[in-house]
Parts: C-alpha cells; sequence; structure tokens
C-alpha cells in the first residue's frame, strides 16, 4: 500500500483531512501526457478530486466561449440525474447566478463553508454544506472551465484543499489545451490531404474552411480569391452568414483589412477591428458591434498574393471569457493559407499545361484532318476527270458508269467519316448524365459492335451487384464500342475478347495508389491479339497516333476523352505480344 | 511504251492517278505503299521511266526515300513527288535532290489530272533529251578515241 500523505487543516476545524497519495500524484502527471480522450482525462481528474479532497459530489463544466456558458460535462457522486447534467449555467459574476458561474466569470477560486448563508449559491441539491469552486485557466489566461467540488460538512474546505484543486484544475487546463493541438494537427493533416489529392476535381475550398473552422475553433471563416480579370477579392468558400453570397461578393484590392491584406501580403491579427483605421466594417459574417476578434493572413504563390483566408470570433460580452487570436492560431492560419497557395499553383500550373497540350493537339489535329480531306478529294478528282473523259469520247457506257459512281459515294462517304470522327473528337467530354446501369450500357455496345458472325469467341462477365453511375449512357457506348471494334480489328485471324464489369479490382492496376481514395466500378476487355508494345503504351492514348492504317488515330483519344469526362480513368494493363488489357474505371456514389 | 510507276497508299487516288497515265499509253504499274514501292523499283525487269510518288506515306518523307531507290535504280528515271495539303517543304527537297517536279493534290477549281499527265508528258521529253545527250557525248568519245 501507498503511504497516504495526510495533513491536517490547522484554520478549518470542519475540515477534512487532504488525501493525497503519490499514485494519485502520479496518475494525475501521466494523463495529461497520455493520448487518452479529453473527456477520459477530465473525468479522472475530477475523480481524483474527489478523492483527495475528501468530497462527496462534484462536477467539471466547460465554458462553452461563444455563448458565455457553462455546460456541465463530468459528474461524480450520487443524485445526479439526466436534467441536472445538461445544466447549463449563464457565466454571471452576479449574486445568486450560483457559485460556478461566479467563479467563471471573475476567474478566481471560491469557497463556502456554509452555502445556505452565501449570496452566490443556488441550491441543486439539499444535503450541501460546504462548496469550492476553482478555475481552470490555460496557458493564454483563457478560462477552460470550472471544477466544483462539494460537501455536506460544514466548513469541509480550506487553504490546502483550494490549492490542491487549483493544481489539478491547471493540469485538466493543460490536457484541454493539449486536445486542442491535437484537433489543430488532425486539421492541418486533412486539409493537406484535401489540397494534396490527385484528382482531377476542383478544390473544395469549402472544406478546407469547414475543417479549419471547426478544428481551430475558428467560429466564422471566409476564403476570398483574388480574380485576376477584374482585379477584385471574391468570396470563394465561407462558413458563417456570408455563404449565400460566395461568387459575389468582392472587396477591390486594398479596400477594407481584408483587400489591405491582398495588396501588402501581410496578416492582420487584432482583437478590436473597428478601431483600425483600414476597416470599412463592408461585409463581414456579422454585425460590426459583435465583431470581437479577427484575422486575416494572405494566400501566397510563387510570386504573388493569391487570396485572403480570414476569421472572425463573436465580441464575449464576459471580460473573463477571453476571445482573442492568438500567436498559435496565426501560425496555423499561415500554414493552412501556405498549403492553399501551392495547391493553387499546382492546379492553375496543371490547367495551363492540359490547355497547352489541347492546342498543340488541336494544331496537329486540323493539319492531319486537312491533309486526309485533301487526300480524299484528290481521289474523287480523279473519277470526275473519268467521267468527264468518257462523256467526252462518247464513250460512257452504263458499267462504267456505275463503277465510277460508287467510287465518288465511297470517296464521300469516306470524307464524312473522316469529319464525324473529328467532330467527336471535339465533342467528346460534352455530356448528358444520367443515372445509368453500367452493364446495360456494356451489353448494347456488345450488340452493336461485336459482329454478329466472327472467329473471336466473346466472353461476357457481368456482375449483379453493381451501383448505378451517373454517366451519359450514349457517349459511353460509344467508347466501349470503340475498345471492341480495336480488338476486333487486331485479332482478324481469331482470338477471344473477355469483357467484363464489376467492383475494382487493384490486383490490375499495380502501384495505382491515387485511386484507390475514390470509388469506382470497372469494365475490362481483354483480348489474346498482339498487344500494345511497351514503348507504345504511353502514346496509344494521344490523339492522331494509330499504327492502322484507316482513320486518323482519334479512336482511343477519343475513348479516353470520355471517360476523362466522366471523372474516370483508363489504362492499358496487358502483357505485350500477349494480348491488350483496358480497363476502365469510373466513379459511382453508390454504396 | 514509257513504263510509270505509281505509288500511293490512298487505293482511290491510286487508281485514278494509274488510269489518267494508262490513257496517255502508259504502261503503269501501281504500289500501295512506300515499301511495296522500293522493292517494285528494285526488281523490276526494266527500270521505270517515271515514277508518280505520294509524299506522305509511312512516314513524311516516303517519297524522299522512292527518289533515292529511283535513282540508286536508273539515274534518268523521273520522279514527281504529290503532296497533300501540308507538305510542300518536303516536296521542295525533293526537288533539290532531283526530282521533275511536284504537284499539290489539291489545287482549288484545277483538275490536277490534266497538270499531272502533263508534267508526266514534260518529264519524259526531259528523260529523252538527257537520254539522247548522254548518247552524243558517248557517241563523241567512241569517235575521239
Amino acid at each position: 500500500m501507498p503511504e497516504k500523505v495526510v495533513r491536517k487543516d490547522e484554520s478549518d476545524e470542519g475540515a477534512h483531512p487532504v488525501c493525497l497519495t503519490p499514485e494519485m500524484l502520479g496518475r494525475a502527471a501521466s494523463l495529461i501526457s497520455s493520448s487518452a480522450d479529453i473527456g477520459h482525462v477530465l473525468q479522472t481528474t475530477l475523480e481524483e478530486a474527489i478523492l483527495a479532497l475528501g468530497a462527496n459530489r462534484g462536477f467539471l463544466a466547460i465554458v462553452d466561449h461563444d455563448r458565455g456558458e457553462l455546460l456541465v460535462n463530468h459528474t461524480v457522486g450520487h443524485d445526479w440525474d439526466e436534467e441536472k447534467r445538461r445544466m447549463r449555467l449563464k457565466v454571471s459574476e452576479e449574486t445568486g447566478r450560483g457559485i460556478t458561474s461566479h467563479v467563471a466569470a471573475t476567474g478566481k477560486p471560491y469557497r463556502s463553508g456554509n452555502v445556505l448563508k452565501d449570496p452566490y449559491y443556488i441550491p441543486y441539491f439539499d444535503d450541501v454544506r460546504s462548496e469550492l469552486a476553482v478555475p481552470m485557466i490555460d496557458s493564454n489566461r483563457r478560462i477552460r472551465g470550472v471544477i466544483n467540488v462539494e460537501s455536506s460538512l460544514h466548513n469541509a474546505f480550506g487553504q490546502e484543499h483550494e490549492d490542491l484543486l487549483k493544481a489539478l484544475a491547471g493540469v485538466a487546463a493543460a490536457a484541454m489545451v493539449l486536445a486542442g493541438h491535437r484537433a489543430r494537427e488532425r486539421a492541418l493533416v486533412e486539409v493537406g490531404k484535401e489540397l494534396n489529392a490527385f484528382s482531377d476535381e476542383p478544390i473544395s475550398f469549402q472544406k478546407i474552411i469547414d475543417v479549419t473552422a471547426e478544428a481551430l475553433r475558428f467560429e466564422d471563416s471566409s476564403l476570398f480569391l483574388i480574380d485576376l480579370n477584374r482585379g477584385v477579392l471574391t468570396l470563394r468558400a465561407s462558413r458563417g452568414a456570408l455563404a449565400e453570397q460566395i461568387g459575389s461578393l468582392s472587396y477591390r484590392m486594398g479596400e477594407g483589412l481584408t483587400g489591405w491584406v491582398a495588396k501588402e501580403g501581410k496578416p492582420i491579427r487584432t482583437t478590436d477591428p473597428k478601431k483600425d483605421p483600414r476597416w470599412r466594417g463592408l461585409h463581414a459574417e456579422m454585425p460590426p458591434e459583435e465583431v470581437g476578434a479577427f484575422m486575416a493572413v494572405p494566400i501566397v504563390g510563387r510570386d504573388k498574393v493569391l487570396g485572403v483566408l480570414r476569421v472572425m470570433r463573436r465580441r464575449s460580452p464576459y471580460k473573463w471569457l477571453r476571445n482573442e487570436f492568438t500567436q498559435d492560431d496565426e501560425g496555423v492560419m499561415i500554414i493552412i493559407a501556405g498549403q492553399i497557395g501551392i495547391a493553387l499553383e499546382n492546379r492553375r500550373l496543371v490547367d495551363r499545361l492540359v490547355y497547352a497540350e489541347r492546342m498543340a493537339a488541336w494544331g496537329e489535329g486540323s493539319a492531319r484532318s486537312v491533309h486526309m480531306v485533301g487526300n480524299q478529294v484528290f481521289g474523287i478528282k480523279g473519277d470526275i476527270n473519268e467521267l468527264e473523259y468518257l462523256i467526252s469520247q462518247g464513250d460512257l457506257k452504263p458499267e462504267a458508269a456505275k463503277e465510277l459512281a460508287d467510287n465518288l459515294r465511297k470517296g464521300v462517304f469516306r470524307l464524312e467519316e473522316i469529319l464525324s470522327e473529328f467532330r467527336e473528337f471535339l465533342k467528346a467530354d460534352q455530356l448528358t448524365l444520367t443515372q445509368c446501369d453500367l452493364n446495360e450500357v456494356v451489353r448494347q455496345a456488345l450488340e452493336q459492335s461485336f459482329p454478329k458472325r466472327s472467329k473471336i469467341e466473346l466472353k461476357t462477365t457481368l456482375a449483379s451487384d453493381l451501383p448505378k453511375i451517373e454517366a451519359d449512357p450514349r457517349k459511353l457506348q460509344r467508347c466501349f464500342s470503340e475498345l471492341v471494334e480495336n480488338s476486333v480489328s487486331f485479332q482478324q485471324d481469331g482470338g477471344e475478347l473477355a469483357v467484363s464489369t464489376g467492383r475494382v479490382d487493384f490486383s490490375l492496376l499495380p502501384g495505382l495508389a491515387a485511386v484507390r481514395s475514390g470509388r469506382y466500378v470497372q469494365v475490362v476487355f481483354e483480348d489474346t491479339g498482339p498487344g500494345v508494345p511497351r514503348d507504345n503504351k504511353q502514346r496509344i492514348f494521344d490523339a492522331f497516333f494509330s499504327t492502322r492504317a484507316k482513320g486518323m488515330g482519334l479512336g482511343l483519344s477519343i475513348v479516353k476523352s470520355i471517360v476523362e469526362a466522366h471523372k474516370g480513368k483508363i489504362y492499358e494493363v496487358g502483357e505485350p505480344e500477349r494480348g491488350a488489357r483496358f480497363v476502365v474505371l469510373l466513379p459511382h456514389n453508390g454504396g | 511504251m514509257y513504263k510509270a510507276l505509281v505509288i500511293d497508299d490512298e487505293e482511290q487516288a491510286r487508281a485514278a492517278v494509274a488510269r489518267r497515265l494508262a490513257r496517255e499509253g502508259y504502261e503503269v504499274a501501281c504500289a500501295g505503299s512506300q515499301e511495296e514501292g522500293l522493292e517494285l523499283i528494285r526488281s523490276a525487269a526494266q527500270p521505270f521511266d517515271v515514277v508518280v510518288t505520294d509524299m506522305v506515306m509511312e512516314n513524311p518523307e516516303s517519297g524522299l526515300e522512292v527518289l533515292k531507290a529511283a535513282f540508286a535504280r536508273d539515274i534518268f528515271s523521273e520522279v514527281i513527288v504529290l503532296t497533300a495539303y501540308g507538305n510542300v517543304a518536303n516536296a521542295v527537297e525533293c526537288m533539290k535532290r532531283g526530282a521533275f517536279d511536284y504537284v499539290e493534290k489539291n489545287i482549288p477549281g484545277m483538275d490536277v489530272y490534266e497538270l499531272l499527265a502533263f508534267k508526266v508528258q514534260q518529264a519524259m521529253d526531259h528523260r529523252r533529251s538527257s537520254v539522247n545527250t548522254l548518247r552524243r557525248l558517248d557517241q563523241a568519245v567512241k569517235q575521239r578515241s
């Protein structure tokens, strides 16, 4: 048994001796550093306090800074019922509003040896005679809560009791600060993940704002980005009263505190923005008189400011409830803004690259189609030349005329094919989305494009439990048909084509961890044709790359454009010379 | 009768050019690719008097390859290069290397087949005069010796 430290309080005869064991101290110390859930830490602290002080009941209330209320979060002892546990106490210095409220409002401990005569006391239990309440104050001098212990004896608590409880309250406050830091860490990781995610989706600014606001207790936060064309700061995401004005609300550069941050590229952190000469009060998440703390940091790219991240807190009516942003808060905001800046720059670079590639493809595409059309027209002109010659000779026999007409028709049809292929290439990413059944689309594509009589054996395996997907069935069908036709044309002498649908099998796609985060269904086209040589694997989806004489070489590039327009992905993962294996991944929202 | 070879990977164009030249009285052979064309040039019993080749087939410089092969077989062969839109630079390169001429496949409002027939005619005149010149030089050399 550990030795007990027992002392008798000299000044208060009724006081129960403080009973503190080294074991208790050890438990208290290890609590803060443990990774236990903060609720557990606070509950244990309260239990230790009750034990050490010889109290018979107690509770720990947390301050809700935004509402100016105390929430009874943890209780120990008899007679607590649900109603008492759900109690919310208004923080107040006034008498008759409860000892706990008074302590939260003043930030000072309070001790009563006879509550029945106490001006602040409100009775909740009949048997209480003594009460001791101490504030939980953190390293930023903010009151995080109050620990309150009670006894049925008069004068149960003395100075020593108060000192010990103050120490434990300090431990609890430190644990809350630590838990806050952990939450920040998680929020930063989450924001980082969101910004670095391999995704073709636009960055979800709203998600970043939400994660930031929740974890960092930024009551209202907004993100503004500089619109380079108009030279203004436009609201792009918001949590708070401005949410309805996303996209329409804007500041001129240098206008108000927010505009100043964008123009100067420096942060602002203040507790009283209204007193700042730059303050205009144009667009705030709350009425100007309610703003208690303001912080805005610039979102900086490589060489220029891209936007502003701004947060506000409501003014607290209680002087002990400090609501300003700390240096730590500013540091976190700058990190988040920095990450947003990098992500924005990356996204802009990628966009520019995609655009440049598209322009290049366009240029090449135009030249190539002009060339092909020119060749066709040349052939047609040859037949016209012959027709005119035969007419001029008075020697046009019906058979010859028919042959020339056939040729001309073929030539014109071919021209139309070229034009329609080109048109499809241009329109591949324009979709009309509906909920559709992937298996049905695959079935129709096969019906349409797999030859009725063929030396190729077709094997179809369609999964029965597929979720519906949001897609353009006509475009998808065109895309699958192209893959089927492709396979058929490469297996003129017979072979096998296996088409299957299912949930994504990542074993088919080694090294593609990037897509694991999403939810996809897959369609696989596997054949026993010549396959795709390793050197060509990267290029087969490029526009105008073709190893077939026929066509413009747009087939697989159209396939890829259609898949990508559906936010899906396509890979060719077959073994060269042993067959091609095209895997199409399409996102779904179902279970 | 002059022997002509037509090389073009577009079947309809190849057939039309061959038919037009046959009408002029040439004995015409056809090839559907650069490779096939080169093979015919090397293996024909008699060298072709004139080769009409498309510029761009397996690669953008197919016409040049045909030109080299034709001269390797017979230095007096005449080569006319056909170009569709956008390949004039390569055709000019062929001219520098000794092609008789190039003909653009698409000249708005013009019957290019008549132009081609005319150019082939000119090429044959050129070939005849080259061969004659050589024969005379040859005779002159023999008389002096």
